[in-house]
């Protein structure tokens, strides 16, 4: 079985080769021209190199900010019912509250599931909170530095195996409810803002 | 400078006496590609003068796989994108106790294969068994020219392209092939036979409509 993480492959075995004709036809194939990408690739590489390799100094932002709304996490849902139920989704089940008694050999698969599903709920829930409250620049910062590290985890999941792929969902949504404190933050900042401002035209209109 | 040993460019059309002197010229993948010890341990360090010494060595082999498997330039682009940020990403973790152009082929085959399974519908994207049988006459592809070919391998399903390619030019062994695709080993045998026969269907010249 080769190793879908791109290590070689066992190439023991032989190939068993046909006749003459299957000679011919992988020599046909073989005096097709080679091709290169146009345009060139690498400067595109390149740039995405350049935005992961962030300077040493912008680096605090992500835990610190991380770290000043570890409050919040506890507010946050953690499932939405519906992704329009309400623009702050109700709690529906925890963590806690998978199935302990599944068998042992359906549990990896049902936790697989529930991430998944807890995933899409928090990408929704994000998407969502985005669209209606502005970021601020270290916000901002930060949330891109979390984007940048789902989307490393998103590359290793695309040719992960069914067992490698349990610890990489859980790691997504780990960054997921990261960025979802983080993006919290400013929509919960925007909706009190929202808040003082209705709160003051009443108050005009009244006297 | 990397060594570029093993590649070999071949165009234009194919007599009997061509098809010979290809059999003996293209006998290794064009991956082949040596990687001095030296280059290696400066991309581990992460020296993007080194990573694009690579990426130059391996940008044509590496296109034109993921081009043959995929049928499509903007998505052969993306998977070679991908591939060589994964590789990047993982350069560290290559121990050298096989090919490196081994490890970074996988890695690209990977993408498209993982893009083949997420577009394209996988189990739908196969050849059908052919009423085509091959004869004792001379293959068409013996003459057909590299556009013709070409133009042939386009027609074919995705799938079953990228098993023919990997068979016939990557010599990817149809066990290998089997457990890269999550398909059976007479998965891989009967895709790379139906494909040789569609090939040869395409390429047989057309037949003149009889004259009254």
């Amino acid at each position: 079985m080769p190793d879908h993480d791109g290590s070689p492959i066992d190439r023991a075995t032989p190939a068993p080769r046909g006749p003459h004709d299957d000679a011919l036809v992988a020599a046909a194939l073989r005096a097709l021209p080679e091709l290169a990408p146009q345009p060139d690739l690498w400067p595109d590489i390149a740039r995405t190199l350049a935005a992961r390799r962030r300077p040493p100094a912008t680096r605090w932002i992500l835990p610190l900010a991380l770290a000043a709304t570890l409050l919040l996490a506890l507010l946050l849902p953690r499932e939405a019912t519906t992704p329009t139920a309400s623009t702050t989704p109700a709690v529906a089940t925890s963590r806690a509250t998978a199935p302990a008694t599944a068998p042992a050999t359906d549990a990896a698969g049902a936790e697989l599931d529930r991430l998944r599903l807890r995933s899409q709920t928090l990408e929704r829930w994000i998407a969502a909170v985005a669209q209606r409250a502005p970021q601020g620049s270290r916000d901002l910062m930060a949330a891109v530095e979390v984007e940048d590290l789902i989307g490393l985890v998103d590359v290793q999941l695309t040719a992960a195996s069914d067992a490698e792929a349990l610890p990489l969902w859980r790691q997504r949504v780990a960054l997921l409810e990261d960025l979802a404190n983080i993006r919290g933050s400013a929509y919960a900042t925007a909706a009190l803002d929202d808040g003082l401002a209705a709160a003051d035209a009443s108050s005009i209109r009244i006297h | 400078m990397l060594a570029a040993a093993g590649r070999a460019r071949h165009g234009g059309g194919c007599d009997q006496s061509s098809l010979a002197r290809i059999l003996v010229d293209v006998s290794t993948t064009s991956f082949q590609i040596e990687v001095p010890d030296t280059v290696l341990a400066r991309a581990r360090r992460g020296e993007s003068g080194a990573l694009e010494q690579i990426y130059r060595a391996f940008e044509r082999p590496a296109y034109t796989l993921a081009l043959r498997m995929l049928g499509d330039a903007e998505h052969a682009r993306e998977a070679v994108h991908d591939a060589m940020l994964r590789l990047i990403e993982r350069i560290g973790q290559f121990r050298g106790d096989s090919p490196f152009w081994g490890w970074l082929r996988q890695i690209v085959v990977n993408e498209a294969l993982m893009r083949l399974r997420r577009d394209r519908g996988f189990d739908a994207d196969e050849l059908p068994a052919d009423d085509a049988t091959p004869g004792d006459a001379t293959p068409p592809w013996a003459f057909a020219d590299a556009r013709r070919v070409e133009h042939a391998l386009a027609c074919l399903p995705a799938l079953t392209r990228s098993v023919l390619w990997l068979y016939h030019v990557e010599d990817y062994t149809h066990q290998e092939i089997a457990a890269l695709t999550g398909k059976s080993v007479s998965f891989s045998k009967s895709q790379v036979m139906r494909g040789s026969q569609r090939l040869r269907a395409l390429l047989e010249p057309q037949q003149e409509p009889a004259h009254a």
